[in-house]
C-alpha cells in the first residue's frame, strides 16, 4: 500500500466498534492524539454483526496520522478495531486546505518557499536561532551544467524565515543519515543537492521519525562562497573536520573516488563517502552498476528515441 | 536505522534492477531456488518482488528527508518508467510515488525536464482509482507557468470537467479543485463546449 496525500484525510473510519454504546470512552481515546472537530456513528455503513462504525474528524491532518497508527488493529472492550483513512468524506473546501497544507510543509521542509537564487551566504547569521538566512543551493535538477541557473525561475526571497537550521557555508552532514559529500562534488558538473531540514517542532507526527533531527546539505565550494564557519554543534564540527582532513589525506579506498563519469548527457554521479567502510562498498558497487547501465544505455542510443531527441542538455532518462 | 537509510535505499533500488533481469536474479529477497520453481512461478514472484519494492520506495518518496537519496538513486526515474508498464499496480505504486515527491521544487523541476507530463496525463485514463487520483494531483502540483500550457491543456481540462462529475468523491473534489483553482475560465468554458460537440480527448477510465 503506498500512502499520498489523497489517501490520508483528517477524517478517519472507525469499524469493529463492539455495539456496548462506548461511543463516549472510544471517542476519549481517540481524543489522547489530537482535538477532535466531529465525530458520530455511521449507521448506514455495512458492519459486522454486534459490531458499530464511527466516523471521527479530526482538526489536524498529523493528529489524525498518529491516531490511525496506534488505534489500529488495536483492541478496544474486547473487539480489534480497525481504522482507516476516510478521504471520501471531505468537503471540496477541506481537499483545497489539505492540498495546500502539504504544499507548504513541503516547502518549508525543503526550504523553497518563494524559489531562490544561490546568493552568498550574507556574512554570520546565526544559527542558534533557528532564523537563518540560507541559500539553497538550486539548479533545475541534474540536467544543467553547474554554471548554467536558471534565472526566471528564481526569484530571490529575502527575510524568510523557517524554523530550520541552516548552515551556510561549507557542507556539513547530517547527524544521521545523509551522506557525505566531500567538497570536491562541486566541480561536478550539474549535480546539486538540496537543502533538507526538518525540526521536530515545527512537523510532529507523521512520517519522519528520528530523520527529523536531520539536516542535509550540499554546497558547492565553486560557487565562491566563502569557508564560513556558523557555529554547529560539536558533532558537526567534529565531523566536519574529519571530513576536511579526509578531503586532503584520502586516507583509505573510500576516499578515492576518482572515477567520475562526465557524459555528455548523463548527470555526474557524485562522490560520495559516507564515513563507512561497508557503506561505501555498497556505493560504489551501485554506483558502478548504474555507471555500467549508464553506459550501455548512450551506446544503444536508439533504444531512447524520446529523451535523445530532446534537448541535448537534457538528461537521458534511463530505463530500467 | 537512520545510518543505514542510504544503504537500504540503494538496495532497494539494486534489488529492483536486478529483478527487472531477464529473471537471472543474483540476489533476492524471497529465496527461491531456480531449479525447482517453475519459471511461471518465479515470474510470479518477480512481479511480486518488484511491486513491493516499487511500494516501499514510493512510501518513502513521502518524506522530503529522503528526496536527496532518491534523485542520487535516480528513483525519479524509476517513476517515470513505470507509469508506462502493463501491470497496474506497478503504474499505481510509481504514480502514488510521484505524486508524493513532485512538490518538492528540484523534483519537480526534473519531472518537467524528462517530459513526465505526457505520461502522467495518460494515468487519467487508467481504471485503477488510486492511479487517477495521484495522477489528477500530480499535475496540480506540476502546474508552474511555464508546465501549465501543457498540464491545463484542453484535453486536460475536458477530462477533468467529467471527473467533476463523478460520484466518487475523492475524484469528483480534486477535479473540482484543479478546474477551479488550476484553470482559467475561459478553459473551463472552452472544454465544456468542446465536449458538447465531440468525444475527443482522454479516455475514461473504464468502470
Amino acid at each position: 500500500q503506498v500512502y499520498t496525500i489523497n489517501l490520508e484525510s483528517r477524517y478517519l473510519l472507525i469499524q469493529g466498534v463492539p455495539a456496548l454504546g462506548v461511543m463516549k470512552e472510544l471517542v476519549e481515546q481517540f481524543a489522547l492524539y489530537g482535538a477532535i472537530e466531529e465525530y458520530h456513528a455511521l449507521d448506514e455503513y455495512p458492519a459486522e454483526e454486534f459490531t458499530e462504525v464511527y466516523l471521527i474528524k479530526f482538526k489536524k491532518l498529523q493528529c489524525a496520522r498518529v491516531a490511525k497508527k496506534k488505534m489500529d488493529e488495536r483492541s478496544f472492550f474486547g473487539n480489534l478495531l480497525h481504522v482507516c483513512y476516510a478521504p471520501e468524506f471531505e468537503t471540496v473546501q477541506e481537499t483545497r486546505e489539505k492540498l495546500q497544507d502539504r504544499r507548504k510543509y513541503i516547502a518549508k521542509a525543503t526550504n523553497q518557499r518563494g524559489c531562490f537564487v544561490l546568493k552568498k551566504v550574507e556574512g554570520p547569521k546565526k544559527t542558534a536561532s533557528k532564523n537563518s538566512e540560507h541559500d539553497c543551493p538550486w539548479s533545475t535538477a541534474e540536467s544543467q551544467v553547474a554554471s548554467n541557473w536558471d534565472p526566471s525561475c528564481f526569484t530571490s526571497s529575502p527575510g524568510v524565515s523557517h524554523n530550520t537550521v541552516y548552515p551556510s557555508g561549507n557542507q556539513n552532514q547530517s547527524l544521521l543519515t545523509s551522506p557525505h559529500y566531500d567538497n570536491n562534488c562541486a566541480e561536478i558538473s550539474g549535480y546539486f543537492g538540496q537543502n533538507t531540514s526538518l525540526t521536530p517542532s515545527v512537523h510532529p507526527g507523521g512520517h519522519t521519525p528520528p530523520a527529523s533531527l536531520m539536516q542535509q546539505r550540499m554546497v558547492p565550494v565553486s560557487n565562491g562562497i566563502d569557508r564560513f564557519m556558523p557555529r554547529t554543534t560539536h558533532l558537526q564540527e567534529r565531523k566536519r573536520k574529519r571530513e576536511e582532513g579526509n578531503k586532503f589525506s584520502l586516507i583509505g579506498a573510500s576516499e578515492d573516488y576518482t572515477e567520475v563519469v562526465i557524459g555528455p548527457q548523463l548527470p555526474e554521479i557524485p562522490k560520495v563517502d559516507m564515513d563507512d567502510e561497508s557503506l561505501n562498498t555498497s556505493a560504489t558497487l551501485i554506483r558502478n552498476k548504474l555507471k555500467e547501465v549508464a553506459d550501455s544505455v548512450s551506446t544503444t542510443s536508439v533504444e531512447k528515441p524520446e529523451s535523445s531527441s530532446a534537448k541535448p542538455i537534457v538528461k537521458q532518462r534511463r530505463r530500467i | 536505522m537512520e545510518l543505514g537509510r542510504l544503504e537500504y535505499l540503494q538496495a532497494l533500488v539494486t534489488e529492483f534492477q536486478v529483478t527487472d533481469s531477464t529473471g537471472n536474479k543474483r540476489r533476492c529477497s524471497l529465496a527461491l531456488s531456480l531449479s525447482s520453481v517453475s519459471s511461471h512461478t518465479r515470474l510470479f514472484f518477480l512481479a511480486e518482488a518488484k511491486e513491493q519494492v516499487l511500494a516501499n520506495l514510493a512510501n518513502f518518496a513521502y518524506d522530503p528527508s529522503n528526496y536527496e537519496y532518491l534523485r542520487q538513486l535516480q528513483v525519479l526515474d524509476l517513476f517515470l518508467d513505470m507509469l508506462t508498464e502493463d501491470n497496474e499496480t506497478l503504474v499505481e505504486f510509481a504514480m502514488g510515488g510521484l505524486c508524493n515527491l513532485c512538490l518538492d521544487k528540484t523534483n519537480k523541476e526534473y519531472i518537467l525536464e524528462a517530459s513526465g507530463v505526457e505520461p502522467i496525463i495518460n494515468c487519467l485514463s487508467s481504471s485503477n482509482e488510486e492511479t487517477v487520483v495521484s495522477a489528477v494531483t500530480t499535475l496540480m502540483f506540476l502546474t508552474t507557468p511555464r508546465s501549465r500550457a501543457q498540464t491545463t491543456g484542453l484535453p486536460v481540462v475536458e477530462c477533468m470537467l467529467r471527473f467533476s462529475l463523478s460520484a466518487n468523491t475523492r475524484l469528483s473534489n480534486l477535479a473540482s479543485i484543479f478546474l477551479q483553482d488550476y484553470c482559467s475560465p475561459p478553459q473551463v468554458e472552452e472544454a465544456r463546449n468542446l465536449s458538447r460537440h465531440t468525444a475527443v480527448g482522454i479516455p475514461l477510465p473504464k468502470d
